[in-house]
């Protein structure tokens, strides 16, 4: 097995132009998509990131608003509940002061009702007895007729009632 | 005995069968190359295309492995034409050879084959031929190992007195400076065993392959089994042919910091 030398000449000229035209025409495009494709990856997942804390940004805002509209619900109706009890001792107060005031309402025009009765009766009886006087002075009466003009009286009182 | 057909124009000799070799081995590296580029796809690959940046991944591993692949980027494109070269290379000498065996002086292009002139006739005794072999792996010549391995050998001297002056150079005389001349010499010593572990590795494969072809039908399994270790072996020494080259340049150019 000789070495010759021009065979090591021409596989060095031959490696140096296969690496070159390699170099210029195969490897040099393959690496600028794989570094493309590298680069795409990379902004995907950068993209899928940045989405995802927005999603649990959003998720976080979502629950507060939920928490305050419950709170908020919450408040409405202790404050309904209050205003109905306060409405509900309002009225019952009203009610109970009406009643007292129609009961005495009542109990003055019984006293007035029976104030003029009285009065009339009064009255009534002054006359009744100015009456029975003068009958007594007009005649004279014995017992009995005495009785008879009483039980008349009585009976003209009764008649009157 | 298998001779290469060698004619001499000008003084100069060619060696038409390892010239041919070199270019066949370098087309077939070139059209497997374009054919995986051809319709290069961000988000759709072709099945080529996926081998070839599978290979791109593969490379970087080994340059990962021996510097800072930030470093070593420049360095794809380099492994890569070596390996798929130098694989190309072992495995084109596997499937077949093509030996003639000229009877008498023979002519190609109007030059007369060294091998096959009156002298090497007339030396040769009874039942003895002449055969030219044409057809077998480029890497089979030591001539072209060692091509290879001195475009390493200059590349990485280069790239260690560019990048890394100061410290390539005092390597030599380190840890004292007696130690010049072995460290010459271990310099000297990687060329030479790059090129030759690949000429004796693929060179043995081929001398084998044509003894067990000549055991004949008894000798086929072995043949086969032989040729699929071959492949095996071509592949292993592409690897350690770029892994080599990779240590080499990682040492002369990079000065890691202790």
């Amino acid at each position: 097995m000789a070495f010759i030398w021009e065979n090591f000449v021409f596989a060095i000229l031959g490696f140096l132009i296969l690496y070159v035209l390699l170099q210029k025409y195969a490897f040099k495009p393959l690496l600028e998509v794989m570094e493309k494709r590298r680069l795409l990856v990379k902004q995907q997942m950068d993209d899928a990131a940045t989405s995802r804390t927005q999603a649990q940004a959003y998720v976080e805002e979502q629950k507060e608003a939920l928490s305050t509209a419950r709170k908020e619900a919450y408040d409405i109706i202790e404050q309904a509940k209050q205003t109905s009890v306060r409405q509900a001792d309002e009225i019952i107060d009203k009610a109970k002061q009406e009643t007292v005031r129609l009961k005495d309402e009542a109990a003055r025009d019984i006293e007035n009702e029976k104030n003029k009765a009285v009065d009339e009766l009064r009255q009534e009886v002054g006359s009744l007895s100015v009456a029975i006087a003068s009958k007594l002075l007009k005649k004279q009466v014995d017992e009995k007729d005495q009785a008879q003009l009483v039980d008349e009286y009585l009976n003209e009182v009764g008649g009157k009632q | 005995m298998h001779f290469a057909p060698i004619i001499q124009i000008w003084g100069i000799n060619f060696d038409l069968s390892t010239i041919g070799m070199l270019l066949i081995s370098g087309l077939i590296v070139f059209v497997l190359a374009r054919v995986a580029v051809r319709n290069l796809s961000i988000d759709n690959p072709t099945r080529m295309q996926n081998f070839m940046e599978w290979l791109v991944e593969f490379v970087q591993g080994i340059i990962g492995s021996t510097m800072d692949l930030k470093k070593g980027l420049g360095y794809i494109s380099l492994c890569m034409t070596l390996m798929l070269f130098i694989f190309v290379s072992n495995i084109l000498g596997l499937p077949f050879a093509i030996i003639t065996e000229p009877h008498g002086p023979t002519s190609i292009f109007g030059y007369e084959i060294l091998a096959t002139n009156q002298a090497a006739f007339d030396a040769l005794g009874e039942g003895e031929h002449i055969q030219l072999l044409w057809w077998k792996s480029p890497t089979a010549d030591i001539a072209v190992t060692m091509g290879l391995a001195t475009v390493i050998f200059i590349l990485v001297n280069y790239l260690g007195l560019k990048h890394n002056r100061k410290h390539y150079l005092k390597h030599y005389i380190e840890p004292f400076p007696i130690f010049l001349p072995l460290n010459i010499v271990e310099n000297l010593a990687k060329p030479v065993a790059l090129g030759i572990r690949l000429f004796a590795n693929i060179f043995a494969g081929e001398v084998i392959l044509s003894t067990l072809i000549k055991a004949g039908i008894f000798g086929l399994p072995f043949t086969a089994a032989w040729q699929g270790f071959s492949l095996f072996v071509g592949g292993l020494q592409a690897f350690i042919f770029t892994m080599l080259t990779m240590v080499y340049i990682a040492q002369a150019s990079i000065h890691e910091e202790h």
